[in-house]
């Protein structure tokens, strides 16, 4: 019977996905692992890394073009699947953002259309819920329906979260083919992804008068949602669209991972900090290398810098140290570690090689 | 397959400009509705379609769909598939609500009489005057607390996503019967919303508006109200498993204090087990509650009254083929294993048929006039009338094989052996209860083309014959389909060993499944005639006796007799498989009312980015069809798009990916490229191109470190890749392992 067989598909996909997994942790361990370092490579600098990335050409534009064409097909049925009071939720390889404003602008004319931005670091989702009642309040008014409540556009402002989906819920109104489209770029996008703003969104897409097209992009999207949001609230209609087009926008909050921008300390970066600083202050830094290039496993105590860089004139009190200490700190050249007997260590965040560079430079 | 829109302007990624502001700003209108609006009634979008007749040359569909844009608006057109999907969706949704209501009519029942009880119980606790029900302070006179009555109602269902329309049902049917209800979400009962939220929310459902102190006394003062007096208080939580212990604690400590002028009745959800409060309640909450117990249907029942209405007694006569049936079981049984998931299936079917098959839009239109006048499903009239109504394409679709005599009949035809089917399938699931076939199960084979093939022509035409039931020479045919295996041959062959008592039953039920179907109740009619002269007392009246005296009698007959009605009894069920269970794919005209196309179904239903989004990547070249990057089938060309090119390369490292050798593989095959291409130029007259290719080795470099960057960011946008951590600087992190 066909059960078993799909029982057993199901049971050798599995099979085959752990089998992967552990392949792969295999490979890891049994094949030599690579000592190189990311620093082994010769970054060039910053500045023109970033102007190199941003003169990139893509590649094979006509055929992205072509493909993207080629989706207008599909836009008949899309419209018909918003209209019917499904939400669309396109995935794929690809920023789909020109693709579905593209879509918004020819197919959903008709509409109110309002477009929010999930790649964003943050977004008010209350900011965005009052625009969209905005939206529908003008809406309603151009044709004449007068909302149960007689709500006076300006105080839409002062609503609650929940009266204000219940506006945009409006069930009284018989026509279901009076809604305000909300476009979602990137529904999994960084500003959105906490279940609390989920759960809103999940409510949104359920009013009424509200219809969602969102794009997601990370392979586990998913996961954002229980079954109650997936399949009755959200009440999605899975289209692949991949664009194969550059994620210019939705990338440019990424850090590039050669740049080390924030993450990790440079010796240009460390160079340039230290010689902005009083030679007494690159002194008492030069101690603190000294020790960890000699003693490369530990940090050093407070205590034991202070006397050291007492006896050198460096400093004349725990309060003119501290204050160097603190610079450091702000720069990310120094952190606190916890020794094993729990006095507070200093440590320099970079490695061995890194550092006598930045030593000699400072020299 | 819809009209595709003119294709005239096209989109270019690639000269877009820059980042603008809007792609900054967090949210922003993109324009407002336009004030064009159309005519949307539909008889004058049917007649719009009908003037526009102009050309009729046959075509393929898709070709005269693009044709017919021009002469009947795309927009006109849609807004009869909407109408279609509204009429039959509608239809379908509230023959499910109705069926789920009358599973739990018997359960809400008993609530709601347990209910009543338990007002009654509590009322007897403090009868005060006004003065004293208002005081701040709560009317105790005894030290002990109050109990509060809580029903457990067990949903036997590890989901909670089915139960919560069943809670509303609940709720619906207690006020109904003059109680105030409050539900609340088990969402509210968390850390966050605390105590306060809690009481705000309930203060919210009961007292109707939003109040800002949380204070209880609000809400004993409201029920002290003459018109809110005396009815009983219910709180609905619908999944008890969700809520923050804690706050449930402090909430029903609270309550069980105010239980004389506040007599709330607690009704809770819980999965599967009944000690999920003692999980999450401690010793002192649960001492204040008196609980009682309600169970719920499993979600297999409720499965099989689904199918039953819908799409075996097809009250939309909208139908799903085949694949269909089996992918939506599978997904039901493997996937999902929850009804909402099951009717959203069959809500995404039928949205597709609608908008994939210009025929169907006879089914939705038909569906409606029958209705109006009252009838029950489709009548073949109906639907030859609004065949002449289709728009001009999809109707030269039948005129290219039928004549509209044919039509008429062939239309009849499938009306009529679609009652049939469907009562043959109910007969057989009567049957099958006693072997608990599930009715899902036998749906889908009952569907299946080549199961109806398989009985054979010969088989058909031996049923017809035996079908004057002289059961003594039937034997082949009978043990063709009790051998056939599959769930029809487990029902076949169980009722060869029913034992009388039950067989006398099945056919009382069968009777009554018949009495409509006249070709049907024929057949039946010689089995029970025979029984009779078997039974060779009173052939008059047997019809109508109850079983039991059936059964009396039987006993009396040998143990030869009943097995010959053992067998007549499978001789008739022979004859429904043989004649009546013709699956509706093989008819003509079953595009109107059947969706077949799993494919699409299992696409839009079910999105696999995790899957798909990888094979996009490793598979770029089949995605573009561009010439440049198939030429050496999966080898890794430079032309491809640098984030395949990384993905793929990805593939060849453990679950950490060295950065370095990532880099420099990446760099490898992007200079195997520019090495390539200098050796070309020499002989290209093209010196212009040659200097740009050969700038300046710094900005190479650069180049392929800015591109290596953007590659990686975009592999971390979808989620493949994790950056280094702290711990392991120089190793990026690979997240999925194979498809």
């Amino acid at each position: 019977m066909d059960t078993n067989g799909s029982w057993d598909e199901d049971e050798d996909e599995e099979f085959e996905f752990s089998r992967n997994y552990f392949l792969a942790k295999e490979l890891a361990s049994s094949a030599k692992k690579s000592k190189h370092k990311l620093t082994d490579i010769d970054v060039v600098d910053e500045q023109e890394l970033r102007e190199a990335a941003s003169r990139i050409q893509p590649k094979h534009g006509d055929d992205i073009a072509l493909l993207l064409d080629s989706y207008k097909t599909m836009y008949p049925e899309w419209l018909l699947a918003l209209r019917c009071g499904f939400g669309l939720l396109m995935y794929g390889f690809g920023s789909k953002k020109t693709l579905i404003e593209d879509f918004a602008l020819t197919a959903l004319t008709e509409y109110s259309v309002v477009v929010i931005n999930g790649y964003l670091q943050s977004i008010n989702l209350k900011q965005a819920m009052i625009a969209l009642a905005e939206v529908l309040w003008d809406q309603m008014k151009t044709k004449r329906r007068v909302s149960y409540r007689e709500l006076p556009k300006s105080q839409l402002n002062s609503q609650s979260m929940e009266e204000l989906l219940t506006f945009l819920d409006q069930a009284e109104i018989d026509d279901v083919d009076f809604f305000v489209c909300v476009v979602i770029h990137n529904i999994d996008g960084p500003g959105l992804r906490d279940s609390e703003t989920q759960q809103y969104l999940a409510r949104l897409a359920a009013c009424a008068r509200i219809r969602i097209v969102a794009t997601i992009d990370h392979v586990n999207a998913p996961l954002f949602w229980d079954k109650n949001m997936a399949h009755t609230q959200f009440n999605w209609c899975w289209y692949h669209v991949p664009t194969f087009a550059p994620y210019k926008v939705e990338g440019m909050f990424y850090p590039m991972i050669l740049a080390h921008g924030s993450a990790s300390q440079t010796v240009k970066t460390a160079t340039i900090v230290l010689l902005s600083l009083t030679r007494n202050a690159q002194s008492v830094f030069k101690v603190l290398a000294e020790h960890q290039l000699s003693h490369p496993d530990e940090g050093m105590p407070i205590s034991d810098l202070y006397s050291v860089c007492r006896e050198r004139f460096l400093v004349s009190s725990q309060v003119t140290l501290n204050s160097h200490l603190t610079e450091f700190k702000d720069h990310e050249l120094v952190k606190i570690k916890k020794h094993s007997d729990g006095q507070d260590c200093l440590h320099i965040p970079l490695t061995a090689e890194a550092l006598q560079k930045v030593v000699l430079e400072i020299n | 397959m819809a009209p595709s829109g003119c294709v005239t302007d096209s989109i270019h990624p690639s000269t877009a400009p820059e980042v603008e502001e809007k792609d900054l700003r967090p949210f922003f209108v993109l324009h407002k509705a336009s004030s064009r609006k159309k005519d949307r009634t539909p008889t004058a979008q049917a007649k719009l379609c009908k003037t526009n007749e102009l050309s009729s040359s046959p075509e393929s569909v898709k070709k005269l769909g693009g044709s017919m844009t021009e002469g009947c608006d795309l927009h006109l057109f849609q807004q009869l598939q909407i109408e279609a999907f509204d009429i039959v969706w509608e239809k379908i949704e509230s023959t499910i609500k109705g069926v789920l209501r009358d599973l739990n009519a018997n359960v809400f029942n008993s609530i709601q009489q347990w209910v009543l009880e338990c007002f009654n119980t509590t009322k007897l606790l403090g009868q005060h005057t006004i003065a004293e029900a208002t005081r701040s302070f709560p009317v105790l006179n005894n030290t002990t607390h109050g109990q509060l009555f809580t029903a457990f109602i067990v949903t036997r269902n590890i989901e909670f996503v089915d139960d919560m329309l069943t809670f509303e049902e609940l709720g619906h049917f207690l006020k109904s019967h003059g109680c105030h209800v409050a539900k609340l979400s088990s969402l509210e009962f968390s850390l966050k919303n605390g105590i306060a939220g809690c009481l705000k929310a309930l203060l919210r459902e009961f007292v109707g508006c939003v109040i800002d102190s949380a204070d209880i006394s609000i809400l004993a003062s409201w029920y002290r109200e003459h018109v809110n007096y005396n009815k009983p208080l219910v709180l609905i939580i619908n999944d008890l498993g969700r809520c923050s212990g804690s706050v449930l604690t402090d909430f029903i400590l609270m309550l069980s204090e105010w239980i004389v002028k506040v007599p709330i009745i607690f009704i809770f959800g819980v999965a599967t087990i009944v000690d999920t409060p003692r999980n999450i309640l401690p010793s002192h909450a649960l001492e204040r509650l008196c609980p009682s117990s309600f169970m719920l249907g499993t979600p297999a029942e409720r499965m099989d009254a689904v199918v039953e209405a819908v799409l075996v007694k097809h009250c939309t006569m909208f139908s799903i083929g085949h694949k269909v049936a089996v992918f939506l079981r599978n997904y039901f049984i493997n996937q999902d294993g929850t009804i909402t998931s099951f009717i959203r299936a069959l809500k995404v079917a039928c949205l597709l048929h609608f908008s994939m098959e210009p025929l169907s839009l006879i089914h939705g239109r038909a569906l409606a006039e029958d209705q109006k006048e009252g009838k029950s499903a489709v009548s073949p009239e109906t639907l030859l009338k609004y065949i002449d109504e289709l728009p001009l394409y999809a109707r030269n679709q039948i005129a290219d094989h039928h004549t509209k005599k044919s039509t008429a009949e062939a239309l009849s035809e499938l009306v009529t052996m679609q009652k049939l089917w469907s009562t043959a399938v109910l007969c057989l699931y009567e049957a099958g209860k006693y072997s608990r076939v599930r009715l899902l199960d036998l749906f889908c084979e009952a569907l299946s083309q080549d199961k109806y093939l398989s009985t054979g022509p010969d088989c058909r035409v031996g049923n017809e014959r035996n079908c004057g039931l002289s059961s003594t020479n039937d034997s082949c045919q009978q043990y063709s389909i009790m051998q056939s295996g599959g769930y029809i041959g487990q029902i076949v062959r169980n009722v060869r060993d029913l034992p009388a008592v039950m067989l006398y039953q099945l056919i009382e039920n069968w009777e009554k499944l018949t009495a409509d179907i006249s070709e049907i109740h024929e057949k039946l009619k010689v089995l029970q005639s025979s029984l009779r002269c078997e039974d060779g007392k009173s052939p008059r009246k047997s019809s109508k006796d109850n079983p039991k005296r059936y059964a009396s009698r039987i006993s009396v007959n040998t143990d030869k007799d009943a097995r010959m009605l053992n067998s007549q009894a499978i001789a008739f069920l022979n004859c429904l498989v043989g004649n009546f269970l013709k699956p509706i794919e093989g008819m003509p005209f079953h595009e109107i009312l059947c969706f077949k196309n799993v494919e699409k179904l299992q696409l839009v239903l079910i999105g696999d980015p995790r899957r798909r989004i990888q094979v996009d990547l490793l598979e770029f070249h089949k995605i573009l069809r561009c010439s440049c990057c198939s030429k050496n089938g999966n080898a890794l060309l430079p032309s491809r798009h640098d984030s395949s090119i990384m993905y793929s390369l990805a593939q060849e490292h453990g679950d950490l990916i060295n950065l370095h050798d990532w880099f420099q593989s990446f760099r490898s095959i992007v200079l195997q490229n520019k090495n390539k291409r200098k050796q070309s130029a020499k002989q290209s007259p093209q010196p212009k191109k040659r200097k740009a290719i050969n700038g300046s080795a710094d900005q190479n470099e650069a180049s392929i470190q800015a591109r290596f960057c953007k590659a990686v960011t975009e592999l971390q946008i979808t989620g493949l890749v994790r950056m280094p951590s702290k711990r392991r600087p120089d190793f990026a992190q690979r997240i999925a392992f194979g498809l």
